[in-house]
């Protein structure tokens, strides 16, 4: 598969809760290529063995932001939870899939003018309904629990960008299984462990046992970052179309980072650097302390409309990233650095 | 019958570009009646019947649906818009957008994230919103797009339960009616006008009315339905499955009170509107000429103008059971 082609396929495929599409996915593919393994935690690790006894992990999240359906009334209106942070303002009249005994199309409510006083404020999801349209009958399919996602599927904007839902961080995990394409059969200085870790959007969970099973001496988690747009500050944001992001942060190892870049400029790929002051609200938050500590960095898509439905990423971006990686893994990470 | 409402909400037609729609209309009923389309683009129909009524009737849809229109492009390629129709921000943020039929684009935003305070609970401003076309520079821009360019959120056109979702569904549901009825009635001479820009003012129907002259007219339409989870019975203005809504005063027209009773007397499945609120072509066209007898007849629709409207298929059939039961009876002179 393409990259784009597979981005495509596993985006529009979900994994939240005990919905697990992508990851099933996921695990289809990286399973032809390295030793993999479904976890507990319905984390998917793959392992591709290296020379020396040292292992580099990278990690991207399987899971995605959406809803978990926490009342059903007797019209068929069902009131929801958020999975992971959700814009509230952007859901009245969208339409989602809710995953009940079958998949179903359901729409948020929208408040007519004329009920609406002053400026609407949406803070309270509980108050924004979805509706069914199947009355009485919702309750034979949809059950408490039932998890609800976006819908939209991926087109392209552009030669080089593509959008989409899920992107958040289908593109991490699109990056590992091509890695683990072209990397399997190689000659490899390390080990190279590949972790799926889900539940990120609760709390960076699926990465605190995903560290500890592998056990790895490094790591790089490969998530998204904010994306340049007309609203959002070059303080905030990184520009798309110029590779992958670098991150500094105190919590972050900057040799990994100073070997990087290195690589890049060797190889003439291009990357951007973004600093923040703390801890990065990725899956290395929590690789960097597990057991007794993980040398890791950050290595993001630029995204723009993060955690919306229409998510919005550049293809080269995503190559330069994997091209970045293949080089730095060939390299041997950091072992003999 | 949904076959054919499904097509008709697949084509896109924001007021003032409706060609798109008037084409595919002609296609269906240009060997059924006579037709002609005005100035501003009304395709005006006259459907001989097997007798000439006494009194002359129209009927009315419009083609027009609400959308976007694309104002400037700023230096960095992405499009400013305004609404044409009215619009909630709330349907149109973080959302895919077609414009002229053919170019992909979406509104974007800024991540909530990175959002403070009341930013985070109050819409954004539409002067505030673009469209992201992936475009990097003005020219580039361009080279997709023109200024004046349409644009509407797409959907797809799906059956819940004994509902459709769709887009556009106000007013294509009056457009199906119409065809409808140009094909299969045939008792009585009438008009029928699939008329522009709607949306905008209820400005095609004036001049289909001047055109037409008529003594009594059905304005077929959508209209809100918001009999939705937390509203009060009192504010629900009408409710899905109990048939097609009549009116007896919105903000555009007080109406014709025998019209109005004798389609809650027909007993044919239909409902109040129980709010004096919206408006819809009747305005425009009851006060045309010496003044038109007009009722009009709509569909119970929950999220009325946007992508994802829903209409219960009953309340369709309703809606076309009554228009020929009011279109015989004022042709045969029962309602007088």
């Amino acid at each position: 598969m393409q990259i784009k082609e597979s981005l495509c396929t596993l985006s529009e495929l979900d994994c939240i809760g005990n919905i697990t599409e992508a990851s099933d996915k996921a695990y289809e593919i990286l399973s032809q290529y390295a030793k993999t393994q479904k976890t507990n935690s319905l984390n998917v690790i793959g392992f591709l063995k290296g020379k020396a006894d040292y292992t580099l992990m990278l990690d991207a999240h399987i899971d995605q932001v959406g809803f978990v359906v926490t009342d059903i009334d007797d019209n068929g209106f069902l009131t929801v939870a958020t999975v992971g942070g959700i814009d509230l303002r952007a859901l009245p009249s969208r339409d989602v899939t809710v995953h009940g005994k079958e998949k179903i199309t359901a729409v948020f409510c929208s408040v007519p003018p004329h009920l609406s006083k002053g400026e609407t404020e949406y803070d309270n999801i509980t108050e924004i309904k979805l509706d069914t349209a199947l009355g009485s009958k919702a309750k034979e399919i949809v059950s408490v629990g039932d998890y609800v996602t976006f819908n939209q599927k991926c087109f392209s904007l552009s030669d080089d960008l593509i959008c989409g839902r899920s992107f958040d961080d289908r593109a991490g995990v699109v990056c590992l299984l091509e890695l683990a394409k072209r990397l399997n059969g190689k000659e490899l200085p390390v080990n190279v462990a590949f972790a799926l870790s889900n539940q990120e959007e609760l709390g960076l969970r699926g990465a605190i046992t995903a560290a500890f099973s592998v056990n790895p001496d490094e790591a790089i988690a490969i998530d998204v970052d904010f994306g340049d747009s007309p609203d959002v500050s070059k303080d905030e944001s990184s520009p798309l179309g110029e590779g992958g992001i670098i991150t500094y942060s105190p919590i972050l190892d900057k040799k990994i980072n100073q070997k990087l870049i290195t690589i890049a400029k060797e190889n003439n790929i291009g990357y951007s650097t973004f600093v923040t002051g703390g801890k990065t609200s990725t899956d290395a938050d929590m690789i960097s302390i597990s057991r007794d500590g993980v040398k890791t960095t950050v290595l993001s898509i630029p995204l723009r409309n993060m955690h919306s439905a229409v998510e919005i990423l550049s293809l080269s971006d995503l190559n330069a990233v994997c091209d970045l990686l293949e080089k730095y893994i060939l390299a041997g990470g950091i072992f003999n650095a | 019958m949904l076959d054919l409402l499904k097509e008709l909400c697949f084509l896109d037609g924001i007021s003032g570009d409706e060609y798109a729609v008037r084409d595919f209309i002609i296609g269906k009923i240009k060997d059924c009646c006579e037709y002609k389309v005005d100035n501003l683009g009304n395709i005006i129909c006259f459907k001989k019947g097997k007798k000439t009524p006494d009194k002359k009737i129209m009927l009315d849809a419009h083609l027009d649906e609400v959308g976007l229109i694309i104002t400037s492009i700023t230096e960095n390629g992405y499009l400013k818009f305004n609404t044409v129709g009215g619009i909630d921000i709330s349907a149109l943020l973080f959302r895919k957008v077609i414009i002229n039929g053919k170019v992909s684009g979406v509104i974007g935003g800024k991540p909530f994230h990175l959002l403070d305070g009341d930013n985070r609970k109050k819409l954004p401003k539409c002067d505030d919103l673009y469209i992201d076309i992936g475009a990097k520079t003005k020219e580039e821009a361009l080279e997709k797009v023109s200024l004046g360019d349409g644009a509407v959120i797409p959907s797809d056109f799906e059956i819940l339960g004994e509902c459709v979702k769709s887009k556009a569904l106000d007013d294509r549901i009056g457009c199906l009616v119409l065809i409808k009825l140009l094909k299969e009635y045939s008792d009585y001479d009438f008009y029928a006008t699939f008329s522009v820009q709607e949306e905008v003012g209820l400005r095609g129907a004036k001049t289909a009315a001047f055109a037409v002259k008529p003594d009594f007219a059905l304005a077929l339409d959508s209209t809100t339905a918001a009999d939705i989870a937390g509203t009060p019975n009192e504010s629900r203005v009408c409710v899905q499955g109990k048939g097609a809504v009549v009116s007896f005063m919105d903000n555009a027209t007080v109406y014709d009170k025998v019209l109005y009773n004798a389609a809650l007397q027909s007993g044919i499945l239909c409902q109040s509107k129980c709010a004096v609120a919206g408006g819809n072509n009747a305005g425009g066209i009851h006060l045309s000429g010496e003044g038109v007898r007009t009722l009009a007849i709509s569909a119970p629709c929950r999220y009325i103008h946007s992508a994802n409207s829903i209409v219960n298929i009953k309340d369709i059939e309703s809606m076309i059971s009554l228009t020929g039961y009011m279109l015989e009876n004022i042709a045969n002179g029962n309602i007088k």
